[in-house]
């Protein structure tokens, strides 16, 4: 059977992404790890998501589909670059994101971004999917269709309850 | 020698490789010097000029050239550790440093007293460094780095502070920006 991370993977890829950048987060272990191994995309770690969503602005303008694997927590410090970048030269990017803070958090700190992503995204204007779990990742071929004709980014929200069963 | 000085000796060894300019008085000057589709102004986004230019430089062969601020760096240090990471052969950071911040009055900027950015970037790891002081080397330093396939390069042109006289607010919306760019580049694209 294929674990969370495997399904979000070959989805991902179904819909031609191939440009990956990743900030670390415990819930995303398994997929950097399957990141580091991957053929076929570019990827590489970066230090901070305001940086990433350059790399991906620029993946995108070289002819790439990029995407950002990254933590809830990094929405806060990619608010600038995701409007005036993104939104203002209407680049396409996916934002998959753990959220952290949601049922199944143990870390309190945690909570206080947890809460207030959704009304980050709301007000950055990046629409978002939760997928509370792998049946939802059916929504991915219409949220990458929004990212490419819409020229903006998008957000994919995985709570706990997405990751059960990842090994 | 100027920042306007400095970016006419930089062009003077480009050819069609594109370039990634930083916001404000920065992509105005390089406008002045020589609009052409593989420019890419960047005019928000304080400090990704460089990110953007090594996003383009993973995902395609060809030399891409990122034409950034000394604060604009230093606001968005860690894309020297990215690229300090992969080695990214094709990419050329030129960062023009005139140890000031033009755009608010040139008030002193953090290389102005101790910061030496060419030492963060040998410490991220990049081993093809230097400082340059005047046009013929910058000039001669582009040539070499667009000429190396074993890139990464970072050109820190030590510059005075002042701004173009006639320098205008560029004629083109953001979509025309980016819609000639992604054009002109396309034919060394990923598909």
């Amino acid at each position: 059977m294929s674990t969370p991370t495997e399904l979000l993977w070959r989805a991902l890829r179904q819909e031609g992404a191939d440009f990956f950048v990743s900030v670390p987060c415990k819930l995303l272990g398994n997929m950097i790890n399957l990141l580091q191994e991957a053929e076929d995309v570019v990827y590489t770690p970066v230090s901070r998501e305001e940086e990433g969503v350059g790399l991906l602005a620029g993946a995108w303008l070289a002819g790439r589909t990029p995407v950002m694997i990254m933590q809830n927590s990094g929405l806060g410090n990619s608010v600038n670059a995701i409007l005036s970048l993104l939104h203002y030269y209407r680049i396409p990017a996916v934002f998959v994101m753990s959220h952290r803070g949601s049922d199944g958090e143990t870390i309190e700190a945690q909570f206080q971004m947890g809460s207030a992503v959704a009304n980050l995204l709301t007000a950055t204007r990046v629409p978002y999917y939760e997928l509370s779990s792998v049946d939802d990742l059916n929504v991915l071929p219409e949220a990458m269709a929004t990212a490419r004709e819409k020229g903006q980014p998008v957000g994919l929200l995985l709570p706990f309850s997405f990751w059960k069963g990842d090994a | 020698m100027k920042r306007f000085e400095a970016m006419k000796a930089v062009m003077a060894a480009v050819k069609d490789e594109p370039v990634v300019v930083t916001l404000g008085h920065s992509a105005q000057e390089l406008y002045q010097i020589g609009d052409r589709p593989q420019n890419f102004y960047m005019l928000g986004s304080m400090g990704l000029a460089t990110s953007i230019a090594h996003g383009i430089a993973l995902s395609r062969p060809g030399k891409v050239v990122a034409l950034d601020g000394d604060s604009a760096v230093t606001m968005n240090m860690g894309e020297l550790a990215t690229i300090g990471f992969n080695l990214t052969p094709n990419l050329v950071v030129v960062i023009i440093d005139n140890e000031a911040n033009g755009a608010t009055g040139f008030q002193p900027s953090m290389t102005g007293k101790r910061l030496k950015l060419d030492e963060v970037a040998r410490g991220c790891g990049i081993q093809n460094v230097s400082v340059v002081n005047n046009e013929a080397e910058v000039t001669e330093q582009m040539t070499k780095a667009l000429a190396d396939k074993n890139g990464p390069y970072v050109i820190v042109v030590k510059a005075e502070v002042g701004i173009a006289p006639g320098i205008e607010i560029l004629p083109f919306t953001s979509e025309q920006i980016r819609d000639r760019f992604k054009q002109a580049i396309a034919a060394d694209s990923a598909a």
